[in-house]
């Protein structure tokens, strides 16, 4: 069985870099969101086995990618959120950790960096 | 090339040269000019250089010969002892024992030893740097723990947790060092309890380190889980774990990476070749009187038939001693150990102590089976002796008492049983003390106070969980010392008693069969059946008229010598019969048990013997009050009462 991913990005240029590097190996993106209350709505439908999730989104209705994060974790306290952040947003990174996060990519990254991070989370 | 016996013997010889160095260090350490010590290690090392690099362990021959060149600038004197210098010996001869272990468990290596061997040559070149790629600042490889953190971490030990110490090191071009590392930390946090991080949280979070940072985990998770969890971390170059004591040390001194483990399981042992002869030629007589035995069946002669016989009884009980003698090996064996461990276990202790051992008797030789277990035994009591007896330098002169404390570990050998007493110069066994703490703990009423006997009081003190100190200690504080010296006795069948004179000190005194293949056993009769008795456990054995038995609260007893003993009857509790016959004399067997004697009723009291135990194997390991069986002479089984766990 290809694991289930559902990646969260407001540009869909990344949506496309990750859509495409999953398309290659191993997983199946089973949805995707560009904003933090579709991120929250898509993962209660699709239960994903991991989230990609961007920590910089266009805040609606005050959620963000932290409170994305957050709110997934209170639905499913085992979800696998991988966070996407970039140089300089260590604070958001760290709280988002703390929401239970499981690890994070900075952009930019290559292909085999998240296949690599990916395999590390789901070993078999 | 690498044979399976040269592999063996490799190991055996290069652990026993670490002994003797190990000895010689201690000698060392107390007398800097002592060169023949010196010239002693300097050879040791030389041979397990050779022996390694012949065996093809790099790791080991680069090591050793490092130790090597350490000892020669030391023996040369271009290099002086100092402490420090010996600290980092003593550690380096750990880490060499561990590798060595690690090498041929072919195990995972933990040691760095290119870390090592940098450190032996900074003491050589006398260069004060740190090797290179731990140099830069704020990097830290050792960790200081306050006394809070090593109450805690003390309270955690005696709740059950594991603390290990973990090192990370980040990959170089680690991006956010801050948000790694903190994802280390949730994720630690979820597997346990974070007692201390280098650097503190709120700097590791703002990535305000080099690449390496420390955590000093509580945990109930196994090592293996930990490392796991982590590995699926990215960019985390290097993980180490390993087991943390919690010693506060003053100076920034090298500490050995692991807890070292004193004793190794005997595994193969040297035999002189004269007793590997001497059996074969018992093997040969004994097909020489073989030969003889069929012919003389054919002459029908019955004298001759008889003398034959008893050749061979004659033959095969020289040969049963001569085996016998194969698996025993001298107690030095372990107690070589000793002045090391002594000399470690009074580093850790909190107080400025100093204890000096003494060792008699060690050319005693017992079944390697029972010396496997007897280290960690005289562990435990050395340990006891050490953080509960001898008190620090200061109250010693007080007391008027020589500054340094004595321990003295005296082996005899009396009839069929090995003594061991380990006597030290203390402050004795405090009766009071362990009363007020037993009655709080609600092992004894109030009653009982006043009336504690030495017996009494071993009871108490081999209790799980009963511990006099108050405080929690890094070497006997965790409650968990004498209770395990009783179960390692009980199995051995071995005893403990001890003798103490407040003021003066503690004895402790362990007694233990010679083998554990063989032992003298006391046959008797139920039914039918017949049973053994280990020797071991049997204070006597007398007969009882039917109407000295009197009744307590439903129980059978009788009074031997003022004494009231609760009686067994076995053939009713091994169900082999209904009723007992009260109108002729029983004879009881009195057994030591648990905690206190029983008479054990049988039909009939057959004798002494000797008897070769043999193990109940699978299913039989599961019936209790049997701890094995033997064979007759007239080929029937007898199984073996395992007096201490009936009832």
């Amino acid at each position: 069985m290809k694991k289930k991913i559902l990646v969260v990005d407001d540009a869909i240029f990344m949506r496309n870099y990750i859509r495409g590097i999953l398309h290659n190996s191993n997983f199946e993106v089973c949805g995707e969101a560009s904003d933090a209350i579709e991120a929250v709505e898509k993962y209660k439908q699709l239960k994903p086995d991991l989230v990609t999730m961007d920590i910089i989104m266009p805040r609606i209705d005050e959620l963000d990618g932290i409170g994305a994060i957050k709110k997934i974790i209170a639905m499913d306290p085992q979800a696998k959120i991988i966070v996407i952040s970039a140089i300089g947003e260590e604070h958001l990174v760290n709280e988002a950790t703390n929401q239970g996060a499981k690890a994070f990519l900075i952009k930019p990254f290559k292909p085999d960096e998240l296949i690599k991070l990916l395999k590390q989370i789901f070993p078999d | 090339m690498m044979d399976k016996n040269y592999w063996e013997l490799f190991f055996a010889e290069s652990e026993e040269y670490l002994r003797q160095i190990n000895n010689c260090l201690v000698k060392l350490e107390e007398d800097y000019s002592q060169t023949e010590a010196l010239n002693e290690i300097f050879r040791l090392m030389h041979t397990i250089k050779g022996m390694s690099a012949t065996m093809g362990f790099n790791e080991l021959a680069e090591f050793s010969h490092a130790i090597e060149d350490l000892f020669e600038a030391l023996r040369s004197g271009k290099q002086k002892i100092t402490p420090d210098i010996m600290d980092t010996i003593f550690s380096c001869i750990d880490a060499f024992a561990i590798l060595l272990e690690e090498i041929k468990a072919k195990k995972e290596i933990s040691i760095d030893v290119k870390d090592y061997i940098c450190r032996i040559r900074n003491i050589i070149n006398k260069r004060e740097e740190l090797s290179e790629d731990l140099s830069s600042k704020g990097d830290v490889t050792e960790i200081d723990v306050s006394p809070q953190e090593v109450e805690i971490l003390g309270r955690k030990i005696e709740e059950g947790w594991d603390i290990y110490k973990l090192k990370i090191k980040l990959v170089s071009e680690c991006l956010m060092k801050g948000a790694r590392a903190f994802l280390v930390i949730v994720r630690l946090k979820k597997m346990g309890e974070v007692i201390k991080i280098v650097p503190p949280e709120e700097e590791l979070k703002k990535g305000n380190f080099s690449i390496y940072f420390v955590v000093i985990l509580a945990t109930k998770e196994e090592e293996k889980v930990i490392y796991d969890e982590l590995s699926q971390i990215l960019e985390l170059e290097e993980i180490k774990i390993t087991p943390f004591s919690a010693v506060p040390r003053k100076e920034n001194k090298i500490k050995s990476p692991i807890t070292t483990s004193y004793f190794k399981k005997i595994q193969s042992i040297r035999i002189p070749v004269e007793r590997l002869d001497k059996v074969m030629n018992y093997v040969g007589e004994l097909s020489i009187a073989k030969s003889r035995l069929l012919e003389v069946i054919n002459l029908k002669d019955k004298s001759l038939l008889e003398g034959t016989v008893s050749l061979i009884e004659r033959l095969i009980s020289s040969l049963q001693d001569e085996v016998l003698q194969l698996r025993l090996l001298p107690i030095s064996y372990i107690l070589d150990a000793f002045p090391r461990i002594v000399r470690d276990l009074v580093k850790k202790s909190d107080k400025p102590k100093s204890v000096e051992i003494e060792i008699k008797g060690s050319e005693i030789e017992l079944d390697r089976v029972i010396l496997d277990e007897l280290g960690d035994i005289l562990i435990h009591i050395l340990r006891n002796a050490i953080d509960h007896g001898i008190e620090d330098e200061q109250t010693r002169e007080k007391l008027g008492k020589s500054r340094k404390g004595k321990i003295t570990i005296n082996v005899s050998r009396e009839k069929g049983q090995v003594i061991v007493e380990i006597i030290d110069d203390g402050k004795g066994i405090d009766f009071n003390e362990i009363a007020k703490k037993a009655l709080e703990k609600g092992i004894i009423s109030e009653k009982e106070v006043t009336s504690l006997d030495v017996q009494k009081v071993l009871d108490i003190i081999t209790m799980p969980s009963f511990s006099t100190s108050t405080k929690v200690s890094d070497i006997s504080g965790r409650g968990v010392g004498l209770d395990m010296v009783k179960v390692k006795l009980d199995a051995l069948g071995g005893r403990l008693n001890f003798e103490s004179e407040l003021g003066k000190g503690t004895k402790f005194i362990i007694t233990l069969p010679l083998t554990l293949a063989i032992v003298k056993a006391m046959l008797v009769e139920l039914g039918q059946e017949t049973f053994a008795i280990p020797l071991m456990s049997i204070r006597e054995s007398i007969k009882i008229e039917g109407g000295e038995i009197k009744t307590i609260q439903n129980i059978d007893v009788i009074k031997i010598r003022n004494e009231i003993i609760p009686l067994i009857w076995l053939g009713r509790e091994l169900a082999i019969k209904e009723e007992e016959e009260l109108n002729n004399k029983l004879s009881v067997v009195v057994v030591e048990g648990k905690n206190k004697s029983l008479g054990l009723v049988v039909d009939k009291i057959i004798g002494e013997q000797d008897i070769v135990v043999k193990p109940l194997g699978n299913i039989g390991k599961k019936v209790k009050g049997f701890s094995g069986a033997t064979i007759l002479g007239n080929g029937r089984v007898a199984l073996i009462l395992d007096v201490v766990n009936l009832l």
